[in-house]
């Protein structure tokens, strides 16, 4: 056992890790978010209007090829795709949302495959805030919308439910079978202002 | 025994050396080789790597928003575009404040500028002129249907007729605007517009667009062109005579067929001829400028004798077997075309 009292040495030797701790917490604490990935030159998206840096234009999530949004009985997700110029470590992804309510991000390996990273049930905030640890590294993000806060509306306003009567030639009228009528697509895409991508700045502050 | 032994030392000494040099020629062969593979990795990576969707970056456009413009004024205007509400829209509850419309309008203008750009990228071409972005509750009571509509002018200048085009107008109601797929189909038709093409080149072109660039699988292709060929009581191929979206009295079954045989047609070119085949049309059509000549629109003849020179084969006997009513052309028959609508021209001044 060491005694500081009748060895000085020592205790300076005790200060040493107590120092260390404390420049390692310092570094922590002033690691700072990089810029944001999603505003580098060359990045791209499925809506421009979510990478515009501009939280006033809103962007939207498309329904996929061949995607059945007027089918009664399926519910494909929307989708919206981020792609970077090049390969990031993404810690933190910023989702300014107005309807989102059910989601999944998903990041693209190498070899160009999707790989779900994270899974939402359900949200009721504009501004989404995720962070990861470890980071997805990546040059593409996916989100895929399951619920929005604006599909109810949109199945009401394009789903009509109407009895389809039968004109006979003599002018008399039978009452006909109930038949659904769909006018437009029965979900809504998600409205989406800004998806923000963040590392760490590459340089420290300390 | 001594020059034996010099002999083999010689020869030994050659083998050696035969052996080193065979060992670097394979060890940069081998560097070739490797680095050749790394190349064609990167470049299946590469490709991996583009989505299958319309991937757009944003702009730097200016984009100006007067929210309460004057009567007939546009609302929002940017470098390629204005922007205008229709009256039909004022009460619908998304837009019936000036703030909620401006907003809007912003939203559309940045994201059709980014499309812009992204079209010219690919065509290599824009129009002059700003395009005049329309939206509408419904247009021609419609809520299905987008058009866009390029006006000409002809100037007569020294016996000669050079077309232009003075104004495009695109016309969205608010549901179809919605579809990226058919803002890329109008953006399409804004920008080839200029050629007058027949409508079924026009049209095919634009799905082409439209399903192929944007995933948009509205109008998806026949998997048999003979098979699903259709023609009219007088034997022609049902897309001559297609007068393009006003053509109400076709009905909706042959309209469709219409878009997906066109698409078919332009898809399989594309396919045989090479991805640049509409490209390389394009650039022979601005070569010699005889599109700027021709009054009205273009003869399927005409883009057949393009489509010909592109492909570096004759098409004609292609499009007959598909019952186009054509004929081949030389570059003289068209010529003496322009010469005679000239002519005819004349006559009536």
């Amino acid at each position: 056992m060491i005694d500081a009292k009748q060895n000085p040495r020592a205790r300076y030797e005790l200060l040493i890790p107590i120092f260390a701790l404390v420049l390692i917490s310092a570094c922590a604490v002033g690691q700072q978010w990089s810029e944001n990935y999603a505003l580098l030159d060359g990045a791209k998206s499925t809506d421009p209007l979510i990478i515009d840096g501009d939280y006033t234009t809103i962007g939207q999530t498309q329904f996929g090829f061949n995607s059945r949004i007027y089918n009664l009985d399926n519910h494909p997700p929307s989708e919206a795709v981020v792609l970077l110029p090049e390969e990031k470590k993404i810690y933190r992804v910023v989702i300014n949302t107005t309807n989102m309510q059910e989601f999944k991000l998903m990041a693209r390996n190498k070899d160009g495959k999707w790989k779900e990273i994270y899974d939402q049930r359900s949200n009721k905030n504009k501004k989404i805030d995720v962070r990861f640890n470890p980071p997805a590294t990546t040059d593409a993000i996916k989100l895929i919308v399951h619920k929005t806060s604006d599909d109810a509306a949109q199945k009401r306003k394009n789903l009509k439910v109407e009895r389809e009567n039968h004109v006979a030639p003599d002018g008399t009228v039978r009452r006909g079978q109930m038949v659904y009528k769909i006018l437009g697509p029965l979900k809504a895409p998600a409205k989406i202002a800004e998806i923000e991508l963040y590392g760490f700045a590459e340089k420290s502050t300390n | 025994m001594k020059t034996k032994i010099q002999t083999y030392s010689f020869n030994n000494t050659i083998i050696t050396n035969i052996l080193v040099l065979v060992s670097i020629c394979l060890l940069f062969n081998g560097c070739a080789a490797l680095q050749e593979a790394q190349q064609r990795r990167d470049q299946r990576l590469k490709e991996r790597r583009n989505t299958d969707q319309l991937l757009l970056k944003r702009t730097d456009a200016t984009i100006t928003i007067h929210p309460k413009p004057l009567k007939g004024a546009p609302l929002g205007e940017s470098d390629h575009y204005t922007f205008t509400f229709a009256d039909d829209l004022h009460h619908h509850e998304d837009f019936d404040d000036a703030e909620k419309r401006s907003a809007f309008a912003r939203s559309a203008l940045t994201y059709m500028e980014s499309l812009y750009s992204a079209m010219y990228d690919i065509f290599g071409f824009k129009p002059k002129q700003k395009i005049h972005i329309k939206l509408h509750h419904l247009l021609n009571g419609s809520r299905n249907r987008a058009q866009t509509t390029s006006s000409s002018g002809y100037i007569f200048r020294n016996g000669e007729i050079t077309k232009n085009i003075t104004d495009i107008e695109m016309d969205f109601p608010l549901s179809m605007y919605q579809s990226h797929g058919t803002r890329v189909h109008e953006l399409t038709h804004a920008f080839t517009n200029i050629y007058a093409f027949p409508v079924w080149f026009s049209e095919g072109i634009a799905v082409l667009m439209q399903t192929e660039y944007a995933n948009d699988n509205s109008h998806p292709k026949f998997d048999d062109l003979d098979q699903n060929l259709r023609v009219n009581q007088n034997g022609i191929n049902m897309l001559e005579g297609w007068r393009g979206h006003g053509d109400h009295h076709a009905g909706p079954n042959i309209t469709q067929w219409r878009y997906r045989y066109a698409y078919t047609i332009v898809t399989e070119l594309r396919k045989f001829y090479g991805k640049d085949f509409y490209l390389r049309v394009f650039e022979l059509m601005d070569e010699d400028l005889l599109y700027k000549k021709i009054f009205g629109r273009m003869s399927t003849s005409i883009v057949v004798y393009y489509f010909s020179k592109a492909a570096g084969e004759d098409l004609v006997p292609f499009f007959k077997k598909l019952q186009f009513d054509i004929r081949k052309l030389e570059k003289e028959d068209i010529l003496q075309q322009i010469e005679k609508q000239k002519e005819m021209i004349r006559r009536q001044q």
